[in-house]
Protein backbone atom coordinates (compact mmCIF):
# COMPACT_ATOMS: atom_id res chain seq x y z
CA UNK A 1 0.00 0.00 0.00
CA UNK A 2 0.98 2.99 -1.01
CA UNK A 3 0.72 6.43 1.19
CA UNK A 4 2.21 4.70 4.65
CA UNK A 5 5.10 6.87 4.72
CA UNK A 6 4.77 10.06 6.70
CA UNK A 7 5.30 13.27 3.95
CA UNK A 8 8.59 15.45 3.93
CA UNK A 9 7.15 18.43 5.32
CA UNK A 10 9.80 21.75 5.67
CA UNK A 11 8.21 25.60 6.74
CA UNK A 12 10.13 28.25 6.76
CA UNK A 13 9.56 29.86 9.93
CA UNK A 14 7.44 28.52 12.40
CA UNK A 15 7.91 31.54 14.84
CA UNK A 16 7.06 34.47 12.24
CA UNK A 17 5.85 37.90 12.61
CA UNK A 18 2.31 38.73 11.83
CA UNK A 19 2.35 39.19 8.00
CA UNK A 20 5.52 37.16 7.40
CA UNK A 21 5.59 35.67 4.26
CA UNK A 22 6.19 31.61 5.04
CA UNK A 23 7.23 29.15 2.07
CA UNK A 24 6.42 25.82 3.01
CA UNK A 25 8.00 22.78 0.79
CA UNK A 26 6.48 19.11 1.19
CA UNK A 27 7.03 15.88 -0.65
CA UNK A 28 5.59 12.36 -0.16
CA UNK A 29 6.08 9.02 -1.57
CA UNK A 30 3.77 8.08 -4.57
CA UNK A 31 4.19 6.14 -7.12
CA UNK A 32 2.22 8.06 -10.04
CA UNK A 33 1.58 5.71 -12.37
CA UNK A 34 0.30 7.45 -15.36
CA UNK A 35 -2.06 4.78 -17.46
CA UNK A 36 0.28 4.84 -19.77
CA UNK A 37 3.30 2.77 -18.94
CA UNK A 38 2.70 -1.29 -20.90
CA UNK A 39 4.08 -3.73 -18.17
CA UNK A 40 6.23 -6.05 -20.67
CA UNK A 41 5.10 -9.11 -19.03
CA UNK A 42 1.32 -8.58 -19.64
CA UNK A 43 1.44 -6.61 -22.31
CA UNK A 44 -0.93 -4.25 -20.88
CA UNK A 45 -0.95 -1.02 -19.60
CA UNK A 46 -0.24 -0.52 -16.03
CA UNK A 47 -3.84 1.36 -14.23
CA UNK A 48 -3.61 4.94 -13.55
CA UNK A 49 -2.48 5.69 -9.99
CA UNK A 50 -1.62 9.05 -9.09
CA UNK A 51 -1.99 11.95 -5.93
CA UNK A 52 -4.77 13.57 -7.21
CA UNK A 53 -5.85 16.24 -5.04
CA UNK A 54 -3.47 18.18 -1.87
CA UNK A 55 -4.47 21.40 0.29
CA UNK A 56 -3.57 22.87 3.25
CA UNK A 57 -5.30 24.75 5.92
CA UNK A 58 -3.91 27.18 8.45
CA UNK A 59 -5.65 27.27 11.53
CA UNK A 60 -9.27 25.48 9.80
CA UNK A 61 -8.82 28.45 6.83
CA UNK A 62 -8.18 26.96 3.73
CA UNK A 63 -4.95 28.60 1.78
CA UNK A 64 -3.79 26.36 -0.50
CA UNK A 65 -5.05 23.25 -3.02
CA UNK A 66 -3.07 21.52 -5.44
CA UNK A 67 -4.79 18.91 -7.80
CA UNK A 68 -1.86 17.08 -9.38
CA UNK A 69 -2.60 14.84 -13.27
CA UNK A 70 -0.56 12.50 -14.70
CA UNK A 71 2.71 14.71 -15.61
CA UNK A 72 3.62 15.37 -11.73
CA UNK A 73 6.97 13.83 -11.40
CA UNK A 74 7.07 10.57 -9.02
CA UNK A 75 6.94 11.40 -5.08
CA UNK A 76 5.27 14.56 -5.51
CA UNK A 77 6.85 17.92 -4.43
CA UNK A 78 5.06 20.89 -3.67
CA UNK A 79 6.01 24.49 -2.91
CA UNK A 80 4.04 27.12 -1.98
CA UNK A 81 3.65 30.70 0.43
CA UNK A 82 1.36 32.28 2.16
CA UNK A 83 1.17 35.28 4.50
CA UNK A 84 1.00 34.53 8.34
CA UNK A 85 -1.86 36.59 9.80
CA UNK A 86 -2.20 34.29 12.37
CA UNK A 87 -1.31 31.33 14.47
CA UNK A 88 -2.33 27.96 14.23
CA UNK A 89 -2.33 24.64 13.00
CA UNK A 90 -0.54 24.54 9.31
CA UNK A 91 -2.31 21.02 8.16
CA UNK A 92 -1.98 19.33 4.96
CA UNK A 93 -3.86 16.73 3.28
CA UNK A 94 -3.23 14.71 0.56
CA UNK A 95 -5.44 11.64 -1.81
CA UNK A 96 -4.74 9.79 -3.98
CA UNK A 97 -7.33 8.59 -6.66
CA UNK A 98 -8.02 5.39 -4.95
CA UNK A 99 -8.65 7.08 -1.81
CA UNK A 100 -5.57 6.98 0.07
CA UNK A 101 -5.01 9.45 2.84
CA UNK A 102 -1.91 11.24 4.06
CA UNK A 103 -1.58 14.28 6.86
CA UNK A 104 0.82 16.42 8.22
CA UNK A 105 0.85 19.13 10.33
CA UNK A 106 3.29 22.01 11.87
CA UNK A 107 2.39 24.70 14.58
CA UNK A 108 2.86 27.96 13.08
CA UNK A 109 3.06 30.54 16.14
CA UNK A 110 2.75 34.20 15.00
CA UNK A 111 4.85 36.42 17.69
CA UNK B 1 48.46 35.06 -38.88
CA UNK B 2 50.48 35.36 -42.41
CA UNK B 3 49.32 33.69 -45.64
CA UNK B 4 51.05 30.90 -46.50
CA UNK B 5 52.58 31.69 -50.49
CA UNK B 6 50.94 28.37 -51.91
CA UNK B 7 47.35 29.65 -50.68
CA UNK B 8 45.53 31.05 -53.38
CA UNK B 9 42.38 32.17 -53.77
CA UNK B 10 41.13 28.45 -54.93
CA UNK B 11 42.77 26.77 -52.40
CA UNK B 12 40.22 29.12 -50.08
CA UNK B 13 37.54 28.34 -51.60
CA UNK B 14 37.44 24.68 -51.74
CA UNK B 15 38.35 24.50 -48.31
CA UNK B 16 35.87 26.69 -47.46
CA UNK B 17 33.27 24.74 -49.00
CA UNK B 18 34.15 21.83 -47.33
CA UNK B 19 34.24 23.66 -43.93
CA UNK B 20 30.69 24.84 -44.65
CA UNK B 21 29.73 21.33 -45.70
CA UNK B 22 30.50 19.43 -42.56
CA UNK B 23 29.32 21.82 -40.66
CA UNK B 24 26.20 22.01 -41.74
CA UNK B 25 25.54 18.26 -41.85
CA UNK B 26 25.30 17.31 -38.16
CA UNK B 27 23.11 20.79 -38.25
CA UNK B 28 20.67 19.11 -40.33
CA UNK B 29 20.64 15.39 -39.72
CA UNK B 30 19.90 16.89 -36.19
CA UNK B 31 16.81 18.59 -37.04
CA UNK B 32 15.78 15.60 -39.19
CA UNK B 33 16.21 13.72 -36.03
CA UNK B 34 13.77 15.94 -33.78
CA UNK B 35 11.28 16.22 -36.87
CA UNK B 36 11.27 12.72 -37.82
CA UNK B 37 10.73 10.48 -34.45
CA UNK B 38 7.45 12.09 -33.31
CA UNK B 39 6.27 9.64 -30.50
CA UNK B 40 3.11 7.32 -31.20
CA UNK B 41 0.67 5.33 -29.24
CA UNK B 42 0.20 6.63 -25.81
CA UNK B 43 2.85 8.87 -25.58
CA UNK B 44 1.60 11.05 -28.61
CA UNK B 45 0.63 14.23 -27.62
CA UNK B 46 -2.59 15.79 -27.61
CA UNK B 47 -3.15 18.86 -29.54
CA UNK B 48 -7.06 19.37 -29.44
CA UNK B 49 -6.87 18.52 -25.27
CA UNK B 50 -4.30 21.39 -25.25
CA UNK B 51 -6.06 23.90 -27.12
CA UNK B 52 -8.81 22.93 -25.30
CA UNK B 53 -7.26 23.14 -21.62
CA UNK B 54 -5.51 26.25 -22.60
CA UNK B 55 -8.92 28.27 -23.73
CA UNK B 56 -11.15 26.70 -20.86
CA UNK B 57 -8.66 28.48 -18.40
CA UNK B 58 -8.45 31.55 -20.75
CA UNK B 59 -12.25 32.09 -21.31
CA UNK B 60 -13.11 35.36 -22.73
CA UNK B 61 -9.98 37.43 -21.63
CA UNK B 62 -7.09 38.68 -23.23
CA UNK B 63 -4.28 36.86 -21.17
CA UNK B 64 -1.18 39.20 -20.78
CA UNK B 65 2.63 38.72 -19.97
CA UNK B 66 3.18 41.08 -16.89
CA UNK B 67 2.71 40.20 -13.53
CA UNK B 68 3.59 35.97 -13.71
CA UNK B 69 6.77 35.25 -13.05
CA UNK B 70 8.11 31.59 -13.97
CA UNK B 71 11.08 29.89 -12.97
CA UNK B 72 11.91 26.91 -15.65
CA UNK B 73 15.32 25.24 -16.61
CA UNK B 74 15.87 25.76 -20.56
CA UNK B 75 17.94 22.22 -20.95
CA UNK B 76 16.24 19.43 -18.28
CA UNK B 77 19.20 17.15 -17.10
CA UNK B 78 16.39 14.93 -15.79
CA UNK B 79 12.91 14.94 -17.56
CA UNK B 80 11.35 12.49 -14.77
CA UNK B 81 11.64 15.87 -12.69
CA UNK B 82 11.42 18.75 -14.29
CA UNK B 83 11.27 22.12 -11.93
CA UNK B 84 8.78 24.45 -12.42
CA UNK B 85 8.60 27.32 -10.34
CA UNK B 86 5.65 30.15 -10.80
CA UNK B 87 4.95 33.37 -8.87
CA UNK B 88 2.37 36.19 -9.12
CA UNK B 89 4.05 39.02 -8.63
CA UNK B 90 1.13 41.19 -9.57
CA UNK B 91 -0.24 42.83 -6.07
CA UNK B 92 -2.23 40.44 -4.20
CA UNK B 93 -4.41 42.39 -1.87
CA UNK B 94 -7.44 41.76 0.34
CA UNK B 95 -9.70 42.66 -3.26
CA UNK B 96 -7.68 40.99 -6.11
CA UNK B 97 -5.78 37.73 -5.24
CA UNK B 98 -5.19 35.21 -7.46
CA UNK B 99 -7.58 32.78 -7.78
CA UNK B 100 -6.15 29.65 -10.14
CA UNK B 101 -2.97 28.47 -11.56
CA UNK B 102 -2.31 26.22 -13.74
CA UNK B 103 0.49 24.66 -15.19
CA UNK B 104 0.54 23.00 -18.78
CA UNK B 105 2.97 20.74 -20.34
CA UNK B 106 2.26 21.08 -24.23
CA UNK B 107 3.20 17.86 -25.84
CA UNK B 108 2.15 15.37 -23.32
CA UNK B 109 -0.05 13.17 -23.65
CA UNK B 110 -2.30 15.11 -21.15
CA UNK B 111 -1.13 18.20 -21.29
CA UNK B 112 -3.09 19.80 -18.14
CA UNK B 113 0.05 18.84 -15.35
CA UNK B 114 -1.64 20.31 -12.55
CA UNK B 115 -4.20 23.33 -11.08
CA UNK B 116 -3.74 25.33 -7.86
CA UNK B 117 -5.93 27.57 -6.32
CA UNK B 118 -5.31 30.11 -3.49
CA UNK B 119 -7.85 32.02 -1.62
CA UNK B 120 -7.99 35.59 0.31
CA UNK B 121 -6.38 34.09 3.32
CA UNK B 122 -3.62 33.15 1.31
CA UNK B 123 -1.79 36.65 0.88
CA UNK B 124 0.45 35.58 -1.67
CA UNK B 125 0.86 33.54 -5.20
CA UNK B 126 3.42 30.93 -5.61
CA UNK B 127 3.67 27.50 -6.01
CA UNK B 128 6.38 25.26 -7.07
CA UNK B 129 6.47 21.27 -8.65
CA UNK B 130 7.94 19.07 -10.37
CA UNK B 131 6.96 17.68 -13.92
CA UNK B 132 7.32 15.35 -16.24
CA UNK B 133 8.11 15.75 -19.88
CA UNK B 134 7.64 13.26 -22.59
CA UNK B 135 9.92 15.17 -25.19
CA UNK B 136 11.33 18.92 -25.71
CA UNK B 137 8.27 21.37 -25.88
CA UNK B 138 7.02 24.16 -24.03
CA UNK B 139 5.85 24.43 -20.74
CA UNK B 140 3.05 27.08 -19.86
CA UNK B 141 1.60 28.39 -16.74
CA UNK B 142 -1.66 30.59 -16.68
CA UNK B 143 -2.94 32.36 -13.75
CA UNK B 144 -6.18 33.83 -13.25
CA UNK B 145 -6.99 36.63 -10.97
CA UNK B 146 -9.86 37.35 -8.61
CA UNK B 147 -10.70 40.51 -11.14
CA UNK B 148 -10.76 38.36 -14.06
CA UNK B 149 -7.43 39.30 -15.74
CA UNK B 150 -5.30 36.02 -17.02
CA UNK B 151 -1.87 35.97 -16.79
CA UNK B 152 0.27 33.79 -19.08
CA UNK B 153 3.84 32.79 -19.31
CA UNK B 154 5.77 30.05 -21.08
CA UNK B 155 9.65 28.36 -21.49
CA UNK B 156 10.54 26.28 -23.97
CA UNK B 157 12.38 23.57 -22.14
CA UNK B 158 15.36 20.84 -24.08
CA UNK B 159 14.92 17.34 -22.47
CA UNK B 160 17.40 14.92 -23.03
CA UNK B 161 15.11 11.88 -22.99
CA UNK B 162 11.06 10.64 -22.37
CA UNK B 163 10.46 10.95 -18.99
CA UNK B 164 10.08 7.05 -17.82
CA UNK B 165 7.06 5.89 -19.05
CA UNK B 166 5.61 9.92 -19.43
Amino acid sequence: MSMNKPARVWVSNEKPKAGDILRVRAQMEHVMETGLRVDPATGKARPRHILSHFEAKLGGKLIFTWDPGTSIAQNPYIEFTFKARHSGELTMFWKDDQGATLTASKTITVG
Amino acid sequence: MKPATSLTRRHLVAGAAAAGASLALPGTALAQATAKTPLVGPLAPNPVEFKKTMEQFIGGATPQAEGLQLDVPVLADNPSAVPVKAKVTLPITEQDWCEELMVVAELNPIPLACRMQFTADTGTAEAAVRIRLSQSQTVHVLARMKSGKVLAAKQAVTVAASGCGM
